[in-house]
């Protein structure tokens, strides 16, 4: 276990700077196709009143209604040491009961849709949801038919959505900043 | 045409079973064998393929050159497609599926409640399957006494309407809410039934395992895929071949480059074109760069499920460091884009000797923390014994990928079947005999070093020589074929047919279906506490399953 920590220590740190990322796009940029924008303005204020009492402790939790499997991957990047979300104060729970916002990823698929809806009902308020990749935010392949829903937004109210196929996760991180009423940093990317 | 098919054009030729049996030869691509037998005999020559030790990898039904049942196995580095007449036209017989998203629906009688579900009861109840069942759709099982064919079967009674004779009577596959937890077969004084899934604990793919325990042996798990089916093989159909590419893509997100490159494969070879050799070396690479992300996340969620945090950690940064590696090489974290049927979009973004460097780098990151990692006694000591998977059962079920080669089995699509680049270079098939957890992580482990070597090969013989990187396909193509590649979680082969240029149909047989399939078997001596790493060490996507 020694060598673990030593082995830690000598390659110092690593986690990506945050919240500001310098004018040159950095490898965490890499596929984000557009900078935050001042467009987001006016849905500030009603996403921070929304979740004013939650603080800074925010308690995370996922449903896969039908991904491609990428937007896990990058969802999970965000507790990697490049990443470390949980500095930013966000943990992830294992009880919908537990959780203050949702990732939903996926169109909704048919048989994905009742545990969708049962997840958000049971878990309390205030609550955000996030719309994570295209198909989740109704602009993917798989529009509504007998299989799919078309997007989460034909299920429940969508709070933020983070279109990418699959979104960066930085990108996630912004989404989660804005469903959370924190300040999104402003970037710029070469 | 009889339904013998083509029996003027038939070759006889000796060596493969079911010719004893008069199945007539048809021409085919290289490295693939047609074979059609007559609706009755379709059975009995499976047997023979079963006999001469043959690998069941996927049944379908396809509409070239007619309506057909086709099975497909692996054997003697060939792939062998069985084909046999269904009888009836197209608009009759087996259920049809060729028009884009006109499988939607097609759920069987069972699965019939989904199509009720979207946009709030608007949409018509589907019909349960228009097509009749003639007499000429019924097939002798296969499944019944072969255990590789029995979700490829039920799959295909449910969705497509193909009715098997002699097949056991089971829970509907394909609709999988439709039944939650009426069927328990374990009874005793302390057991209990968990449905873990499809909300699991943690960011994980939806799927459902159906747990029977009296606390802690694991008496039975029943795996229950098809929560994710978006219908991908569908929305395939009647798009030009770049665009259902992209399609192709999104099947199982994590294993992109592999779902393009066979897709790609399959097209450039029902059209007869041959990628250029540069862009085949470049199909290498980004697929290559695909399998060291994916054996990294697995051996990164080892480390987590047995507690070894430190080790998490490690190689969660080994994986970070790949996929940025791949987001500066193509503009995408996961390399999308980049495979096209004909070639590849573009060269890579990175000058070839950066490209080397980064291979250095975390080659050397790699060697010291794999010693570490296979040094700390508390994540060996779980692994070791834990998940066994026996060759024998692996070959029944027709299993494949690092799960097979886990279990002494030296199977991979890149050595039995070469194809692009890898007919140029020499590769080493990685397999361990003890079949548990921790000998598939050893297999994993043997791969990325083998990758990181046929991707220094590949640069060194991008850097030498300078060529074509697209050829150009036929306008109004036709034709039918497989492509293949060892996609990270085992041999992925999709079939694809074209009728004037663009995509008629499409059939992708996934490892991970494969795979999940022998995941009830994997617990004979394990508790329930060791579920989470021996699910793990399959390393299996669910989207890729469920289609």
């Amino acid at each position: 276990m020694l060598e673990w920590i030593q082995r830690g220590l000598s390659q110092g740190r690593i986690t990506t700077r945050y919240p500001r990322v310098g004018a040159d796009a950095s490898d965490a940029l890499a596929g984000v196709s557009a900078p935050a924008q001042p467009y987001l303005a006016p849905a500030r204020p009603p996403l921070a009143a929304q979740a004013g009492r939650l603080r800074r402790s925010i308690h995370v939790r996922h449903i896969d209604c039908g991904s491609d499997g990428s937007e896990e991957w990058e969802i999970q990047s965000l507790w990697n040491p490049y990443y470390d979300i949980q500095r930013l104060g966000f943990f992830l729970t294992s009880s919908p009961r537990h959780a203050d916002v949702l990732l939903v990823t996926g169109p909704v698929t048919a048989p994905m849709r009742a545990p969708l809806e049962r997840t958000w009902e049971v878990m309390p308020a205030p609550k955000a949801l996030v719309a994570v990749g295209d198909e989740a935010c109704a602009r993917g392949l798989c529009q509504a038919d007998g299989l799919t829903a078309g997007g989460v937004d034909a299920v429940l109210d969508v709070d933020v959505y983070v279109p990418g196929a699959p979104p960066p996760p930085v990108a996630i991180l912004d989404g989660l900043l804005l469903a959370a009423g924190l300040p999104v940093p402003e970037r710029r990317v070469a | 045409v009889s339904p013998g098919g083509v029996g003027g054009q038939a070759v006889a030729t000796a060596g493969y079973p079911p010719e004893q049996l008069g199945a007539g030869r048809e021409p085919a691509p290289a490295g693939e064998v047609r074979l059609v037998v007559p609706a009755p005999a379709f059975a009995s020559a499976a047997k023979l393929m079963q006999e001469a030790n043959a690998r069941f990898v996927t049944m379908f039904v396809a509409n070239v050159p007619e309506r057909s049942l086709v099975a497909a196995f692996a054997l003697r580095g060939e792939l062998v497609l069985l084909r046999a007449p269904a009888g009836g036209d197209r608009g009759g017989g087996v259920g049809e599926v060729g028009g884009r998203g006109s499988d939607v629906g097609e759920v069987g009688d069972r699965g019939a409640a989904v199509g009720e579900l979207a946009d709030g009861g608007a949409r018509t109840r589907t019909r349960a399957c228009a097509c009749v069942h003639g007499e000429e759709n019924l097939f002798a099982s296969i499944g019944a006494w072969w255990p590789a064919a029995r979700w490829a079967e039920r799959e295909l009674a449910e969705l497509h309407g193909v009715r098997f004779d002699g097949a056991e009577q089971a829970m509907c596959l394909t609709a999988p809410e439709a039944d939650a937890l009426n069927d328990r077969q374990v009874h005793g004084l302390d057991a209990f039934s968990i449905p873990f899934g499809p909300v699991r604990s943690g960011i994980f793919e939806a799927i459902q395992f159906h747990i029977e325990t009296g606390g802690e042996d694991l008496p039975r798990i029943h795996t229950r895929p098809f929560f994710k089916r978006r219908g991908m093989e569908a929305r395939c159909a009647g798009l030009a071949p770049d665009a259902a590419t992209q399609v192709a893509e999104r099947v199982a997100g994590i294993a992109s480059c592999a779902y393009a490159a066979a897709f790609s494969q399959a097209v450039e070879r029902a059209l007869e074109v041959r990628a250029p050799a540069r862009a085949e070396r470049w199909r290498a690479v980004y697929c290559e760069l695909e399998r060291m992300a994916c054996h990294l996340d697995v051996i990164a969620k080892e480390a987590e499920t047995t507690a070894l945090y430190v080790g998490q950690a490690r190689f969660q940064i080994l994986k970070e460091q790949v996929m940025r590696l791949r987001a500066r090489l193509t503009g995408n974290r996961f390399g999308r884009g980049m495979i096209l049927p004909g070639g590849v979009r573009g060269e890579g973004a990175m000058s070839l000797d950066e490209l080397m460097g980064a291979f250095d780098r975390i080659e050397r990151d790699l060697r010291r923390d794999r010693r570490m990692f296979l040094g700390t006694a508390s994540m060996t000591d779980r692994l070791i014994g834990s998940g066994r998977v026996p060759r024998a059962l692996v070959e029944e079920y027709g299993g494949v990928g690092p799960l097979a080669r886990g279990s002494g089995l030296s199977i991979d699509a890149r050595h039995e079947r070469p194809y692009g680049n890898y007919q140029r270079l020499g590769l080493q098939v990685i397999s361990e005999r003890d079949a548990d957890a921790m000998a598939r992580v050893e297999v994993r482990f043997g791969e990325l070093s083998e990758s990181l070597r046929i991707l220094r090969q590949t640069v060194d013989h991008l850097r030498r020589r300078d060529g074509e990187l697209k050829a150009e396909l036929p306008g109004g193509g036709q034709g039918a074929a497989c492509g293949w590649v060892e996609a990270p979680q085992g041999e992925l082969v999709i079939w694809v047919e074209l009728e004037q240029g663009t995509i008629a149909r499409v059939h992708i047989a996934s490892p991970s279906l494969r795979n999940w399939a022998l995941f009830d078997r994997a617990f004979p001596k394990d508790v329930l506490t060791d579920f989470a790493f021996i699910e793990h060490s399959f390393g299996l996507t669910v989207a890729g399953a469920d289609r």
